[in-house]
């Protein structure tokens, strides 16, 4: 027989002034089981939790239940103060009296039958609730970064710093991603391969930190904790650990005009290469593709030239197993491009603009290489079609964002900031040159962002017209910008020497891939989506995995720095303890009823149901049976609804006591 | 003004956009209308807004694309007020008002615009008759400013009355110190020519 504590909260007079308290502590103490009820001023009060201590002390309750706010509130509060009254936490249940009834009703009457009759559901279901464990799992204080970028690089240092050991994975063959491609950084103007490279040396260096760059994630398993991770060095045909970084093999390979990816194409580089001169690892790779060994069996030069003898054309790809606690995903952005695309694809390209055909139609990222001192053209802002200083430049923002007809409706956040700083280095550059912007709305919060804009218009003269562009065409060597004033109301032609087109910010490609080998979840976009948009942020909302940088959502550096900072922060939190415990609010097979048919497999968001086999004596196989993994159980309860024998209950919220509930109705 | 000179589409280039004119407007007014970004709020509380082909905004959104025919050609510039609402709530500090002031001080010399209002015909035949007689003489005045504004006819119902009451004299007077009157005019020719006047 059940000895069941009621307590009513008064919550000041949020209940009491539509509820009569007292006439339901009355009443629900004539309730069967119902051993001891009463009412008081503020239960969440120190004296109010010391009022229920020691009533379940005295009146030797074996069950609670509060009549206050939403559980959201305070199930926790009051979960702890029974505990601490020597109960079982999971033996207190709340009855939202607040929220669910005086908040919502007028009527004293009416809202007092109704907090009897809600306070009457939580007794009935309380008496069924059981002695619920804490589980305990144990933690592997290694992290798993994915993604060699600002982010990356950020969250890596943060959790080497703090002891712990990292493995940070990039598919490139060097770290530094995107930041390492820009020329300068808004809004201070300070270069970014100056603050960029130090951090990535910092990586190198670092003994905590175990870097795998040109690799992929080939497999993840395990949940958090206690991840396997199985990655991909894919073969660089060149060894790490004997090659010096001399650069001999690069000036005599005779393969030296492929596009480079890191140039966006307008940069050459030889088919053994480093994708940049302050590359980490400063070691080459060799492009299969592109190399004539690999390609005819002959030359084989780089091999002969290289002194200590690190080329290695026989080298495979590895796989490589490392344990880890916790995984945090960096994989950053790729942009869009203006080309056509296939037939089925929901992103369309711009006819309009040439289809990317006209040469000197470029995007932001390319105006970056072309503006950065270390690239192709050595800081100089030149044509790629004939090599001329352009005088009359024309940047056009918002291209693919902001157009849901384009697939895209999202704002990319950087855009207006980075073309304001391109009118600044064009016009640094290029002293008798003349910069145009088309814009539909400059969009700058942030910390001395829009005195960044102003000063692009104010102090160094670009010519902001505020609205789309229609359409661009290739004029003899000039490029034709039909656009409108939409201040003036009229329309605006120039003729261009090039255009630059912001281009849309998106996701990684394959970034649906790898979250499908991570199990986290993603936006119709592919960007990866966090457990909570205000709350929780960086983390997903499978356990173990978080998130940092543009693989989430368009950011700019310093977002991508705070989050890949609040990320690591996430981790060394996990990491502090050797075990972690958490809600047992799990999902528990019946094994008994199972027949394995596995649709609580497919409906699990977590991925934590596994398959189990049971055999006899003998050690035949009898049947494979669900098992849920309570490290991994998010406690949603879908497999529950789902499972078609009744055969998954998620503790805490049985069928028993939700039946008990409805019964007491 | 012609609906299609003021929907004319604008071809923009460095030698489009006059940046000089600009430029004087900007010392005149000591404002700068580069730092406006639109917001309209002076357009939003201009009493004459209403009777502008360009309010006030864009005029000052013209005078950022160095298209100052445009603003010119119109009659916005004389119908403002001078009422100062515009310059007082300008969350930028552009002095709007000052820059009319300025506008209307430039359109003196600019050739072709100002046609429609008429104000500086006006103003440069009031002008001639002060340096030709030391005076006024309104029925000269009145009559070639109909002529050369071709509106032969325009208040012509109004001389009999004004002549009635002695307002309009049928011929002109003199002033005795024509000479020195004259010497006025030099001086400010000369002064103009050196860049020492507008």
């Amino acid at each position: 027989m059940s000895r069941i504590g009621v307590f009513i909260c008064h919550c000041g007079e949020n209940i009491s002034r539509t509820v009569d308290v007292e006439r339901v502590a009355a009443q629900v103490g004539n309730m069967p089981g119902v051993a001891f009820a009463t009412d008081y001023k503020y239960m969440c009060s120190d004296p109010g939790q010391t009022l229920l201590k020691k009533t379940i002390q005295e009146q030797k309750l074996s069950h609670v239940v509060v009549a206050a706010c939403s559980p959201r509130m305070h199930e926790k509060t009051f979960r702890k103060a029974v505990e601490s009254a020597g109960l079982n936490p999971f033996l207190c249940e709340m009855a939202n009296i607040r929220e669910h009834c005086s908040w919502v009703h007028e009527n004293r009457e009416e809202a007092t039958v109704k907090a009897i009759e809600i306070v009457g559901m939580m007794v009935e279901r309380v008496k069924k609730n059981r002695v619920l464990p804490a589980i305990t799992v144990p933690v592997t204080k290694r992290s798993l970064v994915i993604g060699g970028g600002i982010a990356g690089i950020q969250a890596a240092l943060d959790i080497a710093d703090c002891g712990h050991e990292v493995i940070l994975v990039e598919r490139e063959p060097s770290i530094g991603g995107h930041m390492a491609q820009l020329s300068e950084t808004f809004p201070t103007l300070d270069c970014s391969q100056c603050i960029m490279t130090p951090k990535m040396v910092d990586v190198a260096n670092h003994p905590k930190i175990k870097l795998y760059t040109f690799s992929e994630i080939e497999l993840v398993e395990g949940y958090i904790g206690n991840f396997q991770v199985t990655i991909k060095k894919k073969a660089r045909s060149v060894d790490e650990d004997t090659c010096t970084g001399c650069g001999v093999c690069m000036t005599k390979c005779p393969q030296k005009k492929i596009p480079n990816k890191f140039d966006q194409n307008i940069g050459m580089r030889t088919a053994i290469y480093v994708p940049f001169p302050q590359a980490v690892p400063n070691t080459p790779v060799i492009d299969r593709d592109n190399c004539t060994w690999f390609k005819s069996g002959k030359c084989g030069v780089c091999q002969k030239v290289c002194g200590p003898g690190a080329v290695d054309f026989e080298q495979q790809d590895r796989l490589i197993v490392e344990a880890v606690g916790a995984i945090v995903v960096a994989t950053g952005f790729d942009l869009y491009t203006i080309d056509e695309k296939p037939k089925g694809s929901p992103i369309k390209g711009y006819g309009e603009f040439g289809h990317g055909k006209i040469p000197d139609v470029i995007d932001g990222m390319t105006f970056e290489r072309l503006a950065s001192a270390s690239g192709p053209t050595g800081g100089r802002i030149l044509r790629p079609s004939d090599g001329k200083e352009p005088k009359q430049i024309v940047f056009i923002q918002c291209i693919g964002s902001r157009a849901r007809e384009k697939g895209i409706s999202y704002c990319s956040k950087v855009c207006c900031m980075y073309t304001a700083k391109h009118t600044m280095l064009y016009h640094h550059k290029v002293h008798d040159g003349q910069a145009y912007v088309f814009f539909m709305d400059a969009r700058t919060p942030g910390k001395s962002y829009d005195e960044f804009w102003r000063r692009s218009i104010e102090e160094e003269e670009a010519v902001y017209i505020r609205g789309m562009v229609s359409r661009l065409y290739q004029k003899g060597d000039k490029i034709v910008v039909m656009g409108s004033d939409i201040a003036v109301g009229v329309q605006v032609e120039i003729e261009a020497d090039m255009v630059v087109l912001a281009t849309a910010v998106m996701p990684q490609k394959g970034a649906d891939t790898l979250a499908q080998k991570l199990g986290i979840s993603y936006d119709k976009y592919h960007f990866y989506s966090e457990a909570h948009a205000k709350l929780r942020p960086v983390e997903c909302a499978t356990a173990g995995i978080y998130l940092a940088g543009a693989c989430q959502g368009p950011k700019d550096i310093p977002e991508t720095v705070s989050q890949a900072s609040a990320a690591a922060a996430k981790v060394m939190t996990l990491f502090s303890k050797d075990k972690m415990e958490r809600e047992p609010i799990v999902a528990r097979v019946r094994e008994a009823g199972c027949v394995g048919c596995f649709a609580c497999k497919k409906v699990c968001a977590y991925g934590a149901v596994e398959e189990k086999e049971i055999r006899d004596r003998q050690g035949n196989l009898i049947k494979v049976v669900a098992y849920v993994n309570p490290g991994v159980c998010g406690g949603c309860g879908t497999c529950q609804a789902t499972c078609p024998s009744k055969s998954v209950e998620l503790d805490g919220y049985t069928d028993e006591q939700i039946v008990a509930m409805i019964e007491a109705l | 003004m012609d609906a299609r000179v003021k929907k004319k589409k604008m071809i923009l280039s460095q030698g489009t956009m006059d940046v000089d004119f600009v430029r004087k407007v900007e010392a005149l007014s000591d404002t700068s209308v580069r730092r406006c970004f639109q917001c309209g709020k002076c357009s939003a509380g201009c009493p004459m807004a209403t009777f502008m082909e360009h309010p006030p905004n864009r005029v000052v959104r013209l005078l950022q694309l160095g298209q100052w025919r445009r603003i010119l050609e119109g009659r916005s510039i004389w119908y403002c007020a001078s009422c100062e609402t515009c310059s007082t709530r300008c969350p930028n500090k552009v002095h709007l008002a000052s820059i009319m002031d300025a506008l209307r001080k430039l359109s003196w010399d600019a050739e072709g615009p100002s046609k429609e209002s008429y104000v500086q015909l006006a103003n440069k035949l009031f002008l001639q008759n002060i340096r030709s007689y030391g005076r006024q003489y309104e029925m000269r005045l009145a009559a070639v400013f109909n002529v050369k504004s071709g509106q032969f006819l325009k208040d012509l119902s109004l001389g009999p009355k004004l002549l009635a009451k002695g307002k309009l004299k049928m011929f002109h007077s003199k002033n005795r110190n024509l000479s020195e009157i004259g010497k006025i005019f030099t001086r400010i020719e000369e002064m103009r020519k050196n860049g020492e006047a507008l």
